[in-house]
């Protein structure tokens, strides 16, 4: 069997993990990152995408707002390009609280929060759509988020510090060592989901960044932990209706932010206890809510075109149990020293937290893990940009005006989100991929009005042609040298992928896909079934019109539910089979 | 005043409007824009395969529906005797001709044509353009699947390497982008177009003749000429000494186009008006009686006030949920939106959707429309007509997934045709 | 996005399902591929688009004419051509207007202007040397075809000379006579007048400005603004009065009609009312027919007469109204163009860098002319710089159709262009 020996050994490729990873590649140590599927599989890839200026907490948890804010201001330089500064308004509706405005002021000053009030007239000259019957505007320094990028862009800096970043690698076993009373996790016992290898990771430290899934790793070391899956479901519309994020000024709950988030705007969120955090129901009175409390903020929200659901799950941990609603269990941050707790050494779980603050949270684990290894190195995340931030803040229009500029328009595969083929080719050959679900969270394939009804028989068809023309090596090399190649970080920039890497190995530590993985028919009909999980919520109107034309396109012109090959399925197959069609309408109890 | 006005400007729009102009009737078209033409593969399909043996392609369609109507009496094709449909479909054929754009069926007639599809697989047929027939998996030449370098929307080595996992014999090749346009940015219409001048495509049967091998036939991506198709089909024949045969791509169709202009232009010249830019949002009805009421104007959305139409028959050919004559929202109701007729629509969205998107049995949403009597009239349950004068056609009918089991086209020329006569007779 | 309310029509991109069906129908896109089409341009593009980013993230929607083709054929309505002008305005606004286009969307100042000497500014203007230094200086081509200052008078000036003759009646109608009219062909308005008086309308020709299409298709909205609320000021007495308010160019009315409010978003009940009295003079012809009301008395007009529905006309989305009541003329043998536009769409085909490209698109309508074959004198078109491109690209005269029906009344001489003496 396959064995690898690193110093940290991290388990979880969210945005916590590969901050870690990051951190502690800088700070010189030796890392391997295993993630079971794609980065950003869990929670960091279904959130809202917000910056949180820290206003949401300024009343309930100065301690997290402070955090929050501080992070923010941290992260619009080492995280530059991941980040849009939209900016944000709390808004004051007739119905909100009397005094919490006031107070809500008064909380964002303390804590250092930049917070100023603006007239109405001038909230609505910049968001002509907003209720024209608020009272008050408070703006703060929110912004919008890209976590696919930064969790990219992370990774990349990690690699580059001496990384080794395994995605599609599932840890099946904890190693444990030691005696009853000196217990050890000494690695972990890992599955290669692709090639159906399995391997034995060693490490001196073991970091449990598994988000949503921590309770379930923690137990393979005989540890409880309990972490509360709190589900939040989003609803995205059509187009951006507001540019800048918008948030109720009243004490947080459900559908009370709207997140402009790339050329989509996201309300959200829900707050509902589930006992798994995966495979993951949106009810309709979650969308209907959803939609409603837009409807409030910005008239005529529920009437516009909603393009798709999806749902997230917040893993709040709680020390000790006490009954009430997710959003009131604390979203601090956990750092939870086994040896302390449980007297198993070698072992940390990092968990709650939120994605602004993600790299404060990498900080102080890998300021645990140098006391654990006994070495003193300081943190250098803070100043330290990762590739890609020197483009500067992500801006709405910058696809669109690098395509005007080196005329792409006939590269374009992606329409509607302006993927190039080039971006495809690239990121196919920069990412390990093993879906076009990869490729959407690298370039945004498929994620526009047509949910893939047009780039994803032309994405299967270019990687196929990639496959068929032998441009597409595998380099089994383990070596971290060739960090030249996996320029993950600028893949969503056309402008910076105007010539595609032919040339080069593909260079990653693991095989993209074996011949059965990676086959056309089932990457087309995975996609298919990959996007029709997450409209099925919110089919009806013009989407419901737009998905006939899909069908139209799929099984009256392509015939794909006929294509050979009808048995295979890939890991991930079976979860986008999950059944997410809407059920008769249930009252939630709230 | 026209003696009919027919909405919607689909294919059984058009075929509908063919069948009454025929029958000496005044007609005019209106649409809300064009037609779904412009997004098929260009071929009529009639039935292409059935719930009960959802992966075998149906082999005689005409058959096969004899059975289909037995088991499913409110199947729009149960309108029809077989009969009748088959006169409809030969009406199209004799039409297809008369317009330039000439289609025909298997070798052995009444057999489905199996035609490759831009993703390789084999898609049954029942009709076809001339340009496409030659693809026809029944036959036995190998094939030869070209695709020009920097075309997104065709892919010659996948469809090459599906349709020999299949058993075929097939191969892929590349020509360079030049030698199907000079342009930086296309779509497949675009291209067409500039194929029809004689400069843009000169090199092109040259360079194919050097890539095909005896024996073998060309499938080429849809991009042969529009005005010039059928030039072009025969002078790249001649060139190369193959038999040529398109492969339909994503929408928009070119196949189509050439249909939908041929048509469009063969009608106009019969004295249909036929005006795109019209969207019909309400009708004027009475009924002093009950039922039947009477239609006594439609109102189409202008510039300013809305126009009032007038006919003395109106049928309604919008085509269900893609074609915008139904529109559904969050709680479930899918409605009609001219004349709010009933609707089979399954009216709460927990009915709507199979959990998988290719499933074979369809979702219940797409099969639900209109309900129509024998003479094509949306009727009650009794079969009373709701309006003396209104009739229903096409994709907007009530009891099939047309895209699901392969009938659009079909259903679109038998309904048409019918209704236009019932109401005319 | 250039938005002031939720009825903009921004969220008519929610509409598009991605079909390109406006793409493939796109006159401009056919001829060039400095445009990319408009399902790029319009409901695509908007999607990233916003006020105050730190470049603007296209230009290319410049090439965009405005003819509407993509919104006709559109199977969604979605409002392309909208959206297209939306984000034009929105570049301008950033970036500021060249003098160029600010003068091409100033008809009616250009107007008045020449009007105060027109023989002199029609040999300032028309002559190589003059259109040579203008292609060079401003950028407007030197082939395109300007029109020339009436030297007989204005349109204005005629209806004030002829008031002791002119009918007077318990039924009366707005004429809306629009710029082209005005300074540049007053005989237009003069038939249209004929017309009006010969079916026993009283003319009306309050105090009235331009529609401010120009601005509009170059950008300037404010402007725009400016002179739509001027119009809704001095017309809505007689619309209030149910007074119809007739214009013979269909660029004018559809611009008083739809175009200007919903791209300035102005939609009072003012504004509204406005709209709702607004008619096309063949619509309104058509309306008077169908209540029996319109005099048939015709003489023969024996001619092949080729017809040209400009694109502006079939915006207005009322059908074919000039071409049913041509039909009944006696022996004029209409035939109906299907060609999608003419190129030049108002000031695009002015302008040196899209002259070429307006003559591209126009070829299909060139074409047409020409296989109507030998017989043919001229053409048909309803809007004044269609038929000046017409004539442009067949060497055929070019006539509004009104010209044709007050011919056929037998009080419009066709060739001379003016009333019959004693009319």
């Amino acid at each position: 069997m396959h064995k690898l020996e690193t110093e940290v050994l991290v388990i979880g490729g969210g945005a916590t993990g590969t901050g870690v990873a990051w951190d502690a590649a800088l700070r010189g140590f030796k890392v391997i990152l295993v993630e079971r599927r794609d980065l950003t599989h869990g929670t960091s890839g279904r959130y809202h995408g917000l910056l949180h200026s820290g206003g949401r907490y300024a009343v309930k948890d100065p301690h997290g707002a402070a955090e929050c804010i501080a992070e923010n201001q941290i992260l619009r330089v080492t995280h530059a390009h991941c980040i849009e500064d939209t900016s944000g308004f709390f808004v004051v509706l007739p119905e909100d609280e009397g005094e919490y405005p006031d107070k809500f002021k008064a909380g964002c000053d303390a804590v250092g929060i930049p917070c100023t009030e603006i007239s109405v007239a001038e909230a609505l000259r910049r968001e002509p759509l907003l209720n024209p019957r608020i009272s008050r505007v408070f703006e703060v320094p929110d912004g919008s988020s890209d976590s696919f990028l930064a969790a990219h862009a992370t990774a990349q800096a990690a690699r580059n510090a001496g990384a080794q970043i395994l995605t599609y690698h599932e840890v099946t076993n904890l190693l444990l060592a030691g005696s009853e009373s000196d217990r050890r996790v000494a690695g972990a016992m890992v599955h290669n989901v692709v090639t159906g290898e399995d391997m034995e990771i060693h490490a001196d430290i073991t970091i449990n960044a598994a988000g949503a899934w921590t309770g379930k790793l923690a137990a393979m070391a005989g540890i409880e932990i309990t972490i509360m899956p709190s589900k939040g479901t989003m609803v995205a519309m059509n187009h951006r209706l507001v540019n800048t994020v918008v948030n109720r000024c009243k004490v947080p709950s459900d559908g009370d932010i709207i997140v402009p988030s790339h050329t989509v705007c996201v309300i959200g969120t829900t707050s509902i206890n589930v006992p798994d955090p995966e495979p993951l129901r949106i009810e309709p009175w979650e969308v209907q809510k959803m939609l409603e409390e837009g409807d409030k903020m910005v008239p005529g929200f529920a009437q516009a075109r909603v393009l798709r659901a999806w749902a997230g799950v917040r893993p709040l941990f709680q020390d000790t149990y006490t009954s009430g609603k997710g959003r009131d269990v604390t979203r601090k941050l956990a750092l939870l020293d086994h040896k302390e707790r449980e007297g198993v050494s070698g072992f940390l779980t990092i968990t709650g937290g939120k994605w602004t603050t993600f790299r404060l949270m990498a900080e102080a684990t890998v300021d645990d893990i140098c006391r654990h290894l006994g070495t003193e190195r300081p943190c250098t995340t803070a100043t330290t940009p990762v590739p890609g931030a020197e483009q500067g803040h992500y801006w709405l229009g910058h696809r669109l005006h690098d395509i005007e500029e080196n005329r792409l328009q006939s590269e374009l595969v992606c329409e509607c989100e302006l993927v190039t083929r080039t971006m495809v080719e690239n990121a196919a050959r920069r990412n390990p991929l093993l879906t076009l679900d990869d490729l959407r969270r690298d370039v945004r394939l498929g994620k526009g009005p047509c949910q893939g009804g047009f780039c994803t028989y032309r994405a299967a068809g270019i990687l196929h042609e990639m496959k068929k023309a032998g441009s597409w090596e595998v380099d089994m090399s383990d070596e971290a040298g060739s960090t030249a190649k996996w320029e993950v970080a600028y893949l969503q920039s056309p402008a910076h992928n105007l010539t595609s890497d032919a040339d080069g190995h593909q260079s990653s530590e693991q095989p993209a896909n074996t011949a059965d993985a990676f086959n056309p028919n089932l990457l087309l009909r995975d996609f298919l079934q990959e996007r029709w999980k997450g409209v099925t919520p919110i089919l009806w109107g013009r989407q419901l019109k737009q998905e006939r034309l899909d069908e139209l396109i799929y099984m009256s012109l392509m015939n794909v539910d006929h294509l050979p090959d009808k048995g295979l399925a890939s890991p991930v197959t079976d979860f986008y089979h999950f059944d997410t069609r809407p059920t008769v309408e249930e009252v939630a109890d709230v | 005043m026209s003696d009919l006005l027919i909405i919607g400007a689909g294919l059984s729009g058009l075929m509908a409007a063919y069948t009454a102009v025929k029958a000496g009737m005044r007609v005019n078209v209106a649409a809300k824009g064009l037609g779904s033409l412009h997004w098929c593969a260009g071929t009529i399909d009639v039935l292409g395969y059935t719930a009960e043996q959802p992966n075998v392609p149906v082999k005689r369609p005409l058959e096969q529906i004899s059975a289909l109507v037995e088991t499913h009496p409110q199947h729009p094709y149960a309108l029809l005797t077989n009969e009748h449909l088959a006169q409809t479909l030969a009406t199209f054929v004799a039409l297809s001709k008369d317009i330039g754009v000439p289609y025909g069926g298997a070798n052995n007639p009444g057999d489905n044509l199996l035609l490759p599809s831009p993703a390789g697989a084999a898609r049954p047929a029942y009709l076809a353009p001339k340009g496409q027939l030659a693809g026809d998996l029944s036959r036995t030449e190998p094939m030869l699947i070209v695709g020009f370098e920097g075309l997104r929307d065709f892919y010659p080595e996948l469809i090459a390497e599906n349709l020999t996992k299949q058993g075929y014999s097939a191969r892929a090749a590349f020509l360079p982008k030049k030698l199907a346009t000079n342009r930086r940015d296309f779509t497949n219409v675009q291209l067409a177009q500039g194929m029809d001048s004689k400069e843009q495509r000169a090199l092109l049967g040259p360079a194919l003749k050097k890539l095909v091998r005896p024996g073998e036939r060309i499938g080429l991506p849809a991009i042969l000429g529009i005005k010039a198709h059928a030039t072009i089909l025969a002078e790249l024949e001649r060139e190369t000494g193959a038999p040529i045969f398109e492969i339909p791509t994503l929408p928009p169709s070119v196949p189509g186009v050439r249909l939908y202009t041929a048509l469009r232009s063969y009608l106009q010249g019969l004295g249909v008006h036929l005006t795109a830019g019209m969207e019909v949002l309400t009708a004027k009805t009475v009924a002093p009686n009950g039922v039947p009421g009477t239609v006594q104007w439609v109102e189409s959305a202008t510039s300013a006030r809305p126009l009032k139409l007038l006919a003395d028959k109106y049928l309604l050919a919008t085509g269900g949920i893609l074609g915008g004559g139904f529109n559904s929202e969050m709680n479930g109701r899918v409605w009609e939106t001219i004349f709010d007729l009933p609707l089979t629509v399954p009216q709460e969205r927990a009915d709507w959707f199979q959990a998988s998107f290719l499933s074979p049995q369809g979702h219940p949403v797409f099969s639900g429309g209109v309900s129509v009597n024998k003479a094509f009239q949306p009727a009650a349950e009794n079969g009373q007509p709701l309006y003396a004068n209104l009739w229903a056609a096409g994709k907007l009918l009530a009891h099939s997934d047309a895209i699901q089991e392969r009938s659009t086209e079909g259903i679109a020329i038998a309904t048409g045709v019918a209704a236009a006569q019932a109401l005319s007779s | 996005m250039y938005t002031k309310s939720w009825h903009s029509v921004g969220p008519t991109l929610d509409e598009c399902i991605k079909c390109n069906i406006c793409t493939s129908y796109c006159p401009v896109s056919a001829v060039t591929d400095l445009f990319p089409g408009p399902k790029y341009e319009g409901p695509q593009a908007q999607r990233f688009r916003e006020i105050g980013q730190p470049l603007s993230p296209d230009h290319s929607v410049d090439y965009c004419s405005g003819c509407r083709v993509c919104n006709e054929v559109c199977p969604t309505g979605v409002k392309i051509a909208e959206i297209n002008a939306r984000a034009r305005a929105q570049i301008m606004a950033e970036e500021g207007i060249p003098l160029r286009n600010r003068l091409l969307g100033r008809n009616e100042t250009l107007g008045k202007v020449g009007s105060i000497a027109p023989a002199l500014a029609n040999f300032g203007l028309h002559n190589s040397f003059s259109r040579l230094m203008a292609e060079k200086v401003m950028g407007i081509a030197r082939e395109a075809p300007l029109p020339h200052w009436s030297t007989e008078g204005t349109f204005g000036d005629w209806f004030k000379k002829t008031q002791a003759v002119r009918l007077k009646s318990d039924k009366k109608v707005v004429y809306y006579h629009g710029c082209a009219t005005m300074y540049y062909e007053p005989f237009i308005g003069k038939a249209a007048v004929a017309v009006f008086e010969h079916n026993g309308y009283e003319v009306l020709v309050p105090p009235q400005n331009c529609c401010g299409l120009p601005l509009l298709s170059n950008g300037e909205f404010d402007a725009a603004a400016g002179y739509h609320q001027n119009n809704i000021n001095k017309l809505l007495v007689y619309a209030q009065a149910g007074l119809a308010i007739v214009g013979t160019s269909t660029s004018c009315t559809l611009t008083l009609k739809e175009e200007a409010p919903e791209l300035l978003d102005m939609h009072s009940e003012h504004a509204n009312t406005l709209t709702m009295a607004t008619w096309d003079i063949f619509e309104w012809l058509r309306e008077r027919h169908n209540q029996g009301e319109l005099k048939t008395d015709f003489r023969e007009i024996n001619m092949v007469l080729p017809y040209h529905a400009p694109c502006q006309y079939r915006a207005h989305r009322v059908g074919k109204p000039a071409q049913d009541i041509l039909a009944l003329i006696p022996g004029i043998d209409l035939r109906e163009s299907q060609a999608r536009c003419c190129g030049i769409a108002g000031t695009y085909g002015y302008k040196k860098e899209k002259y070429q490209i307006a003559m591209d698109v126009g070829a299909e309508l060139f074409d047409f002319v020409a296989d109507q074959g030998e017989d043919v004198e001229m053409t048909a078109c309803d809007s004044e710089t269609c038929r000046w491109q017409l004539e442009h690209g067949t060497n055929l005269p070019s006539r509004h159709p009104i010209e044709f029906l007050a011919a056929a009344y037998g009080l419009y001489d066709l060739e001379k262009r003016d009333l019959v003496q004693g009319a």
